[in-house]
């Protein structure tokens, strides 16, 4: 229902988006991945009618946004990634204001705002002063006041951003809720990888203003499955037996570690039998093997070169 | 733009404390400052130096009398230092040969005015002997005093901007240029409320609303305009009442320079959120804007005793000059609303000028 064409945003000569194409299917609950300054931000408000592109498009249901953006505007609901609240008014009025300019009034606004309080899950301190709120909190009134409208679609520009562990498994359980039984539509952007692998169904990988993978979480991962890798914990160093894996032809990359040895074998290798032959000769105590599937961090990684986050 | 101008009331009611502490300023510092209108004030202590002998001193403190601005009092030279020492008198004044000091205990705003009048004063008289020198034997002083009675030639002045002779009233310069001082940083301050939605992001939930973006625009401008409007309105009135200010009989008149005044400082606090984006640095901004303008504009001391010829063009550009001019006008000099409608008109002009500008530049800042 929501697609972009080739999105480019130049500031002041900067780059920040380039060739940005994405869809959102109805329904569909999509990441959006990448590390600070990836682009993430910029390409949301573009989707959202709040920057203009540079060049390319935003549709909605096939129909251009950049000119008429209302229409786009009314079925979408924007969380951004600061808390954009009145912090001298408390969480009711806020969302009581946020509900007027939407042309909310009386019994309806009344509903509109306790319906939201209660998927962020705020009944009871509604009557609070932002400003007092820990930062968990404001992050949730941020998101129940983009909920006012009902939106169908919900982009949400790093929604768990510095805040504590019960309300970010909160806000993830309602994004889930709200995506699974609502049927909303979900552009969720972090760089917490756990996060989009909990949530999204499919994902986007934005590095230097510029998509660099997208697809389902399995088909990112099958990027790396032609390899595995194995961590071997041991009790001491033996260097004889670590020798003797190097000279293995079927694994392609040995490193001594700290506790052990890491090894990288290519997927579905019969190798990790000699590996035990190997150290019963040289008597070599194993404490734990462990098996390692790639995951959407290792794909990161495996693309750029770079961790996710520092 | 309703929702968004009682908005701003809402969060007014929550923090009013920078606001109110403009108002309250301005009350202090006109009450406080009133205090000393030269007219009701004592006698100018006045001594003179060895150049001059008594005879001599005594003629001038009478010549200078003559002219009933203020009263100079003759006396010795050590009483009127130790008055001024004691702070018994905030100055005093030393004549001297063809030249005099003014003795300052603490800066005092009155200085200027005595200052403008002993210039005169001294150069006319000086001008007077030089003549007489060159004359000699001639009594020019009588001559130029019979003539003066019967005038050759009357030149009525009757200037467009009613350039009247300067009439100074403490109270009133007091009332009005503090008021219009600290208007400008209740103004501006809470048009920063704009400057700040564009930071911390409510703007763009405003934008992504139905509401218009003009609308926005004009519930923030409205509220700043009341508040400015009812902070300058709420002052003037309280003087005019309580502490009985004579602002002449033409308050309606005023209510409507007021209104002008405001809609151009909201227009100039337009502007200049459009080129200062960020509110650390409008914090800093501001009442260097306030200040700057409020002494080149004569809300400190009347323009009238400026003679630098570029702070008085750079005083040409500022809405306050032109604020002051037409208050002065209307309480002081009871000017016509032909005469009065110059200021007026400037100022409007200013204010659509400057938001036209302001509100362009604004949103070009987006893309
Ligand atoms: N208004 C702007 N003017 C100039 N440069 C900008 C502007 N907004 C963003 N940029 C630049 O564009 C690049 C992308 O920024 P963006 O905020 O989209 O990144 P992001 O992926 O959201 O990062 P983060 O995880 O830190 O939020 C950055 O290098 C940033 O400095
Ligand atoms: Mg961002």
């Amino acid at each position: 229902m929501l697609e972009t064409e080739e999105l480019k945003k130049v500031f002041k000569g900067k780059t920040a988006v380039e060739g940005a194409s994405l869809y959102l299917d109805k329904g569909e609950s999509v990441g959006l991945l990448g590390p600070n300054g990836a682009g993430k931000s910029t390409t949301i408000s573009m989707i959202s009618t709040l920057l203009k592109p540079t060049s390319g498009d935003v549709r909605l249901n096939g129909k251009s946004v950049i000119k008429n953006p209302s229409e786009m505007r009314r079925v979408l609901g924007v969380v951004p990634q600061e808390i954009a609240l009145y912090g001298e008014l408390t969480a009711y009025e806020n969302l009581k204001f946020f509900g007027r300019i939407y042309g909310l009034s009386g019994k309806a606004l009344e509903t509109a705002i306790q319906r939201s309080l209660e998927l962020v899950g705020l009944m009871e301190r509604q009557k609070e002063i932002v400003k007092t709120y820990s930062g968990g909190m404001k992050r949730r009134v941020n998101i129940a006041a983009a909920m006012m409208h009902e939106p169908e679609v919900i982009i949400m520009d790093e929604p768990t951003v510095g805040i504590d562990p019960q309300s970010r498994s909160h806000i993830l359980e309602m994004v889930r809720q709200l995506n699974q039984e609502k049927g909303l539509t979900v552009l969720y952007t972090s760089h917490y990888m756990e996060e989009v692998e909990r949530l999204c169904d499919r994902v986007y990988i934005m590095d230097h203003g510029k998509i660099i993978a997208s697809g389902t979480k399995e088909e990112l991962k099958s990027i790396l499955s032609s390899e595995e890798t194995v961590w071997i914990e041991l009790d001491r160093p033996y260097p004889e037996f670590f020798k003797e894996l190097q000279s293995f032809e079927m694994i392609k990359q040995a490193t001594e570690t700290e506790k052990g040895i890491k090894l990288i074998l290519p997927k579905g290798s019969r190798v990790l039998g000699k590996v035990f032959q190997a150290s019963e000769r040289h008597q070599v105590q194993i404490i734990n093997v462990n098996v390692q599937t790639p995951s959407l961090e290792d794909v990161f990684l495996h693309l750029t070169g770079r961790k996710l986050r520092d | 733009m309703k929702s968004v101008f009682l908005l701003q009331w809402q969060r007014f009611r929550r923090a009013p404390v920078m606001m109110l502490s403009f108002l309250v300023m301005t009350i202090i510092f006109v009450a406080l400052l009133a205090g000393n209108n030269p007219a009701e004030r004592s006698a100018i202590l006045t001594y003179a130096d060895a150049s001059l002998s008594a005879p001599e001193a005594e003629d001038w403190v009478a010549s200078l009398n003559e002219a009933g601005e203020f009263k100079f009092q003759l006396m010795d030279e050590n009483e009127v230092r130790e008055a001024v020492a004691a702070g018994d008198a905030p100055l005093a004044l030393r004549l001297m040969e063809g030249n005099y000091r003014i003795v300052l205990a603490a800066d005092d705003m009155s200085r200027f005015v005595l200052e403008a009048f002993l210039n005169r004063k001294y150069r006319e008289e000086l001008r007077f002997q030089q003549v007489e020198q060159q004359t000699a034997g001639s009594d020019i002083r009588t001559e130029v005093a019979a003539l003066m009675e019967e005038p050759p030639l009357q030149i009525v002045t009757a200037t467009l901007d009613g350039k009247e002779e300067f009439r100074y009233d403490n109270q009133l310069q007091l009332l009005f240029g503090m008021t219009l001082f600290f208007s400008v940083y209740t103004i501006m301050f809470s048009l920063m409320k704009i400057v700040e939605e564009k930071k911390y992001g409510t703007w763009d939930r405003l934008i992504l609303s139905p509401v218009g973006k003009w609308e926005i625009y004009l519930g923030h401008l409205a509220y700043s305009f009341t508040i400015g409007y009812f902070q300058i309105v709420l002052i003037f009135v309280l003087f005019k009442y309580v502490f009985n200010f004579d602002v002449g009989d033409r308050f309606g008149a005023i209510l409507l320079i007021i209104a002008c005044y405001t809609f151009a400082i909201v227009a100039l606090s337009m502007l200049v959120m459009s080129l200062v984006s960020r509110p650390q640095q409008l914090q800093a901004v501001v009442p260097i804007i306030a200040t700057g303008m409020a002494m080149i504009g004569g809300a400190f001391w009347p323009i009238e005793l400026v003679n630098s010829n570029m702070l008085l063009a750079i005083s040409k550009i500022l809405p306050i000059t032109y604020g002051l001019d037409a208050l002065k006008g209307v309480a002081i000099y009871d000017r016509s609303w032909q005469e009065l409608s110059e200021p007026i008109s400037i100022l409007l002009l200013y204010g659509v000028v400057c938001m036209g500008i302001g509100i362009n530049l604004m949103e070009r800042r987006n893309y």
